[in-house]
């Protein structure tokens, strides 16, 4: 008995898109990457716009994006992301051009690309995956680690006087004029994750009409950095993440 | 928007304003730059023409040495003939993004006018970036093609030179100029206007690039990342075949006076036009001196100097700077023959006799 005999197609609930590409992820198991993946890949095969994607990956945990998705993709010097897309959408205005980067890739090294962007408003959109660490070099500090939150560079907690205190960019990014929309979502729960995909496809949409630069900030748990279980992570995150970084839209234009 | 000017139409203007109409008459898809003395011209004369309205060229500002150099990556990556300017010290903040285009192996013109540094240094003529650009300047094992123009003339011709070495090994390419180079106002004819590639030429000269996936093939994907320790060894193994092809194909020297001289002078850019007027003066005084300019700094004529090494008694190197070149002069010539220095730094720009008088210190007096 092979799969398609014991689905139904009339029973058929769930389908896997057909832009994500069969492979092992290497995300840790409870990760909101894969999740986010998930939806960008539903997206774009709804909105026919395989073909038309060109996405950039930064460097951090989503440096294999491009394993993941069955799109053309370049991957950025760390931080850098922001001005590949500039370039690629200014010599290609017709395509989708998006960027998927973590918080210490635009909150950090490239806040300068980040905000320059942004306020050219580049008809691009930006994923921004924030979960307060840096996962893929073992869980150090990042600029939206929250205050006492303890990582590898603060191993008692981050010390405001010390380390500084976490980095709201999305806020400072809904300032901007070239700025079209801003929204922080999270992929928590069901209802969460159809939101984050609304918010994605809108983003996608109008990197599509070149309406202004689009950022949609999802609100992250790293179970593995964070040392916890994924359910444990999901708590925490809204216990201790939303009130820093507050869910909906900041600028929708 | 100004006009540009006629076929053949000799012009006067500085080599940073040929450099800029150049770069539109080779069909370039975008420039992506930060203003820097001394070539700032290049972006202003780009955004005095707007080519955009022209030939559909991009042109921008960015925020940084470091956001120029990875527009400049996103366009190649797009199999866009892109470039960038800079001056020395906005070159050392490209570095990352030229190891990375290396590594992802991606052409580009690299266009540096250099000034004396090290630091801040001073907005006077340098040649001290030799180093920096020939031996590697970023991390990694990775070699970039490097055009030294003398003159005006070979500003605007080295343009679209550039572009068509850096797509045939897919490579980082520069154009190594110095500040007097950038400055100065000589006559030039500006080549003729090349059509910018369609997508359709795009995907025949660089099927590699992102453009968007067709049904029909793979995903294209730009990158350097190679987490196998293998799969690094193949891509460097890869990078070094292509550096011998291009040493092998790609050298490029000019010979002055050499054929019966008993001394030789080596330099490149504005330090060759000045050797060009020692070897006269020279000459006059009926010493035998010749010249070899470097056009091609990176494959370096090592050939052609250890042949010259077998008939005269002695070399100079004359450089804008502490001595960079004159180690590749003294590995070509292999000890065979006396190889000597001579150059000033911070700016300033020895005269003909100053070098005619080293010569005679440094090696014809010891004859």
């Amino acid at each position: 008995m092979n799969v398609a005999d014991i689905i139904n197609p009339a029973n058929l609930v769930y389908k896997k898109n057909t832009v994500m590409n069969e492979v092992p992820m290497h995300y840790c198991p409870g990760c909101s990457h894969g999740v986010v993946h998930k939806i960008i890949g539903e997206i774009i095969e709804e909105m026919g716009v395989q073909e038309k994607t060109i996405a950039i990956a930064p460097v951090g945990c989503a440096v294999f994006a491009y394993k993941y998705l069955d799109v053309d993709w370049q991957q950025a010097a760390h931080g850098r992301a922001p001005a590949l897309a500039t370039a690629i959408k200014r010599l290609l205005p017709d395509r989708l051009v998006f960027t998927y980067q973590g918080d210490g890739d635009l909150a950090a090294i490239g806040t300068a690309e980040t905000i320059h962007a942004c306020n050219r408003g580049e008809n691009i959109a930006i994923i921004f995956i924030n979960n307060g660490i840096y996962g893929m070099t073992g869980g150090q500090m990042a600029p939206t680690t929250l205050a006492g939150m303890k990582t590898s560079t603060t191993p008692n907690g981050r010390d405001v006087p010390l380390a500084g205190n976490p980095l709201n960019i999305t806020d400072l990014l809904a300032k901007l004029d070239g700025v079209c929309y801003v929204t922080r979502q999270a992929v928590h729960t069901v209802a969460g994750v159809k939101k984050a995909k609304r918010a994605i496809q809108h983003a996608f949409e109008n990197s599509m009409q070149n309406k202004g630069t689009s950022i949609v900030e999802v609100v992250s748990t790293c179970n593995a950095g964070w040392k916890m279980t994924p359910a444990d992570a999901n708590d925490w995150m809204v216990e201790n993440m939303f009130p820093v970084f507050p869910m909906g839209d900041l600028k929708n234009e | 928007m100004k006009k540009e000017n006629k076929e053949n139409e000799v012009r006067l203007m500085k080599g940073n304003e040929a450099i800029a109409h150049a770069a539109i008459r080779c069909g370039c898809d975008g420039y992506f730059g930060y203003p820097i003395t001394p070539q700032s011209e290049i972006l202003e004369t780009l955004m005095e023409v707007e080519p955009w309205h022209t030939t559909g060229m991009v042109v921008l500002q960015a925020e940084s040495e470091t956001a120029s150099i990875n527009m400049v990556y996103g366009a190649a990556g797009c199999g866009k003939k892109a470039m960038t300017s800079s001056s020395s010290p906005g070159v050392s903040l490209m570095q990352e993004g030229i190891s990375y285009m290396a590594g992802a192996e991606l052409p580009c013109v690299v266009v540096n006018v250099m000034r004396g540094g090290p630091g801040l240094g001073t907005i006077q003529p340098s040649q001290a970036d030799y180093f920096q650009t020939v031996k590697g300047g970023g991390h990694g094992d990775y070699k970039v093609i490097t055009l030294a123009p003398a003159s005006v003339q070979e500003m605007a011709d080295f343009v679209g030179k550039a572009f068509d070495l850096a797509f045939k090994y897919r490579t980082p390419t520069f154009i190594l100029a110095d500040g007097v180079i950038g400055q100065m106002m000589e006559k030039v004819v500006l080549p003729p206007f090349k059509p910018r590639w369609t997508e359709e030429e795009i995907i025949a000269v660089a099927p590699w690039a992102t453009l968007g996936k067709p049904a029909h093939r793979k995903p294209n994907v730009i990158n350097s990342l190679r987490l196998e320790a293998w799969e690094m060894e193949e891509l460097n193994l890869v990078l070094q075949g292509r550096y011998r092809e291009i040493e092998k194909n790609e050298v490029l020297f000019e010979e002055i006076n050499c054929e019966d001289a008993n001394y030789i002078l080596v330099a490149f850019g504005i330090s060759a036009r000045i050797c060009q007027k020692t070897s006269e003066l020279a000459r006059a005084e009926g010493l035998k001196v010749g010249l070899i300019r470097p056009i091609t700094l990176y494959p370096f004529p090592t050939e052609q100097i250890k042949k010259r090494a077998e008939q005269v008694k002695g070399m100079l190197s004359v450089e804008l700077s502490a001595g960079q070149m004159v180690e590749d002069v003294r590995l070509a010539v292999n000890g065979k023959i006396p190889v000597e220095f001579y150059g000033r730094m911070g700016g300033i720009v020895p005269t003909p006799d100053e070098v005619l008088q080293a010569l005679k210190d440094k090696l014809i007096s010891k004859n």
